[in-house]
């Protein structure tokens, strides 16, 4: 008798509520961080992969530019392999022809999308050149003198900020 | 939130008073995507320079330019202009980079108004070699730099 009542008794279906606490610590937590690490101004710069950049003391916040990446034996420009840095440092001239080549036509695409837009700006020239830590100068100088015969003269060294 | 209260019996017993937080985790969840795909997780700053010039500017009649200019050799930091004297830094000291760092905060402080320096490279000077000298330039108040090559 005394089971058959036990076994009577009303089961508790009220619904366990979800312990929201800790999650809610996290999420805190992880948007106070991302809070921190936020940009309001100035362009969100990546590395191109393969691309090990020197470390600097230089806050300068990058501007949109044209991306020239040399790492490893390759110089490469909006993702793309331009030519070997082999090829470029063993000719004679200074100046890279593959490489002008792609400038001027990233040159004329801006100048196009500025006619569409109606945008009177003036050419920038803007270009930033992202070199790996190994890379010596007479590959940077290539890249550099024929960005500058292209009329690209707005040139900056992309690097990591330790400040 | 629930409250019940048994009567009579002299005590009120509170089942649940659960704040109701489902709004506030319906504003991280927007958030926190958004700010994940802003976050900056590597500092990329950046160095702004001049090109290299065809010809080195020979500077004004008047000796108002300083043409000052550090040369990366592959023993030797070798700083020079005009009104200066050359100076040679052995680069395998421990204390090379202050010795230049100081040579250069002498130069600033003698003559405040220039802010150029030249920054001269061989060809195979590392890049990291070049951007620590001018981080070291910079320091010490010459922030307008130009990269050349050696001839």
């Amino acid at each position: 008798m005394r089971r058959n009542r036990r076994a009577r008794k009303p089961v508790n279906r009220r619904a366990a509520p979800l312990r929201l606490t800790s999650l809610m610590d996290i999420l805190t937590v992880l948007l106070l961080f991302l809070l921190k690490s936020f940009v309001v101004g100035g362009e969100v710069v990546t590395p191109v992969p393969g691309v090990d950049l020197p470390e600097s003391s230089s806050e300068t916040t990058p501007k949109s530019a044209i991306v020239i990446a040399i790492f490893g034996n390759n110089v490469m420009m909006d993702g793309e392999l331009i030519i070997t840095v082999s090829a470029a440092v063993d000719a004679d001239d200074m100046y890279i022809e593959a490489l002008a080549e792609r400038l001027d036509a990233a040159r004329e695409k801006i100048a196009e999308i500025a006619r569409y837009r109606g945008d009177d700006e003036e050419f920038s020239g803007r270009v930033a050149i992202q070199g790996d830590r190994d890379i010596n100068f007479e590959i940077l100088q290539r890249v550099m003198y024929t960005c500058s015969i292209t009329g690209f003269e707005n040139i900056s060294l992309a690097v990591i900020g330790t400040s | 939130m629930q409250r019940r209260t048994r009567r009579g019996s002299g005590y009120s017993e509170v089942l649940q008073d659960d704040l109701e937080i489902m709004p506030l985790m319906n504003l991280f969840v927007a958030m926190i995507p958004m700010l994940l795909i802003s976050a900056v997780f590597l500092n990329v700053t950046v160095i702004d320079m001049k090109a290299p010039p065809d010809v080195v500017d020979a500077g004004d009649a008047s000796g108002q330019n300083l043409a000052l200019a550090v040369t990366i050799k592959d023993q030797y930091f070798v700083i020079e202009g005009r009104k200066i004297e050359k100076q040679v830094i052995v680069r395998s000291d421990e204390d090379a980079e202050d010795q230049l760092a100081g040579a250069l905060r002498d130069i600033t402080t003698r003559f405040p108004s220039n802010e150029n320096i030249m920054v001269i490279s061989q060809p195979q000077t590392s890049y990291s070699d070049i951007i620590a000298v001018m981080d070291i330039s910079r320091e010490n108040g010459l922030p307008s730099i130009s990269l050349l090559g050696a001839e």
